[in-house]
């Protein structure tokens, strides 16, 4: 079959591969309708999570039909329009049955990488490096998904293949953010990023009832898409002084919850950020922490913050003094997509969580090079890039 | 030496340097990386119980002995005791006498094989996995060493 694969670094190609076989009890195999470029794809990309090795297929945002079932399979079959969690999950353990599925304690097949250098390892994500659990991704003709029962999740007739794309990844990634940072009617929210994850991280905070939401980018395209299909305000850090800006249309608080939907390449102008550049080139950190830094100083006191953005490891000049002194809460997490995607699954249908936007670029798998340099550069307002393996 | 054999030995040699890079992983304690575990002495850390969490009631392990931690016959201690806050059952296990890494490697992995079995009734699997053409290049070869030791290694 053809699979788009990492070759090196910022280097893709489509190869031929081997197609995946059922090598768990619980596994199914997926016809792979469309499979979407995801920006912690570009950590891959870039050699900033060095654990890729060439010829890794990539990809972990995914929707397809199932084509064969293993035997202990028991709430999927055969024909099933599904879209697929991310992150592979038992659904047995303490962590999943406290719905905290992208730790689940036997979802990765590598646990000594990352506990070597976490304390201790998180599940395993499709298509996301040997460090975590080192499977197969999704732009792929056919992707392999471990505990199917619960990693899978039928996609109900009226909600098309790309709507539906996005519950996988960067709708569940986002309600996530606005649920678990404590969103609540009335609150004032600000998004970092106004990629996927960060547009809808603003829609959930909206339908979670904020009163006023912000998103911070810098890209047109993309700002102007939080206005059109959000509803959010949009900010130009380019422009403008965002925690001036934060302060005056907030009377002076600062955002109740701040969510940072950027990760570890961040942007920014001036000083600092020739500053982090710097560091990251050198090796002296390993991430650019540029928007989180703000978040933190924009942030109301006893206000909570939420880390959506992918970091690998370690940052430099956090500003904890901040942190502490404003009584600030700060949590993190990869998806717990399996958490969300039901009812994700549900707004889609009644309308009120659209995502079509989202895929500004969609192709054939055999252009996936060309999708990636696109989606990297932000060129011709590429937000995402969604591959077509059967087109 | 013929030139293959040449670049077999240092691929050989590039993988053992990927799987001896993962064992000092969880030695080293850098800020922000790998400040995971053992500082210990060899013969401390050889002694030290390792645990993992099961989800299980915990009179159903202390029935016995679960699966693959039989192998080790009587040269294991095991402890289980029940796991606060409704966890289930803390599975613990450490040997008799003094031994090296590699039997060390041996029970994490048996450790955390028997808690997968008792929860999900199988061990996941990661491989054969669909990929692309992969040529032999040292880094790849570290890859590979890390990964083959990666179900032995870490804080375990």
């Amino acid at each position: 079959m053809k699979a788009a694969t990492w070759t090196g670094v910022n280097e893709v190609s489509v190869e031929e591969v081997p197609e995946p076989t059922l090598l768990n009890d619980h596994d199914v195999i997926l016809k792979v309708a469309q499979s979407v470029t995801c920006g912690s794809d570009l950590h891959l990309l870039g050699g900033y999570i060095p654990f890729m090795r060439a010829g890794d297929v990539l990809g972990h945002e995914f929707i397809g039909e199932i084509v064969e079932a293993g035997s202990a399979v028991r709430h999927r079959k055969v024909g099933d329009r599904v879209v697929g969690a991310p992150f592979a999950a038992c659904g047995n353990c303490w962590y999943c049955k406290q719905e905290e599925y992208s730790l689940c304690d036997n979802g990765n097949a590598n646990p000594g990488i990352t506990e070597g250098l976490w304390g201790q390892s998180p599940g395993g994500c499709l298509g996301y490096s040997h460090a975590m659990g080192g499977y197969a991704g999704s732009h792929a003709e056919y992707i392999r998904v471990p505990y199917a029962d619960v990693g899978t999740f039928v996609v109900p007739e009226g909600i098309s293949d790309t709507r539906a794309l996005f519950a996988s990844d960067a709708a569940s990634t986002g309600w996530m953010g606005a649920d678990l940072a404590g969103t609540k009617p009335g609150d004032v929210v600000a998004v970092w990023g106004a990629g996927g994850v960060g547009q809808m991280a603003a829609r959930a905070a909206m339908l979670l009832g904020a009163e006023q939401v912000f998103v911070v980018d810098r890209v047109p395209e993309r700002l102007q898409q939080v206005r059109e299909h959000v509803g959010a305000e949009a900010i130009d850090y380019s422009s403008t002084d965002v925690l001036a800006e934060l302060r005056e249309r907030t009377g002076g608080r600062g955002p109740d919850v701040c969510i940072e939907a950027v990760g570890m390449e961040a942007h920014s102008s001036g000083a600092a950020g020739v500053y982090d550049q710097v560091k990251q080139q050198l090796r002296l950190q390993t991430d650019r922490p540029t928007a989180l830094r703000e978040a933190v100083m924009a942030c109301r006191k006893g206000g909570s913050i939420f880390t959506l953005g992918v970091f690998a490891a370690m940052v430099d000049k956090f500003p904890l003094g901040a942190l502490m002194n404003k009584g600030i809460t700060m949590r993190g997490a990869q998806v717990h997509a399996q958490r969300y995607i039901p009812e994700l699954l549900e707004r889609m249908e009644q309308g009120e969580l659209t995502t079509e936007h989202l895929a500004t670029h969609v192709m054939p798998l055999s252009e996936a090079p060309r999708g990636y340099q696109m989606f990297k550069d932000k060129e011709d307002g590429c937000v995402r890039a969604v591959f077509t393996p059967g087109s | 030496m013929p030139l293959s054999d040449i670049l077999a030995r240092a691929a050989g040699l590039a993988s053992e340097a990927g799987s001896g890079a993962l064992k000092q992983l969880q030695h080293v304690r850098l800020p922000g990386v790998g400040q995971a575990s053992a500082t210990d002495d060899p013969e401390t850390a050889a002694r030290r119980w390792r645990a993992v969490t099961v989800l299980t009631d915990p009179e159903q392990l202390q029935a016995g002995t679960p699966e693959p931690l039989t192998r080790f016959g009587d040269r294991l201690e095991i402890r289980v005791t029940p796991a606060p806050g409704e966890r289930g059952a803390e599975l613990a296990a450490r040997f008799r006498d003094r031994v090296g890494e590699d039997q060390l490697g041996e029970l994490r992995s048996a450790l955390r094989e028997a808690k997968q079995r008792i929860e999900t009734g199988e061990v996941l699997r990661n491989e054969p996995q669909p990929h692309g053409h992969r040529a032999q290049t040292p880094q790849g070869k570290v890859l590979d060493g890390m990964d083959e030791r990666a179900s032995k290694e870490g804080v375990l």
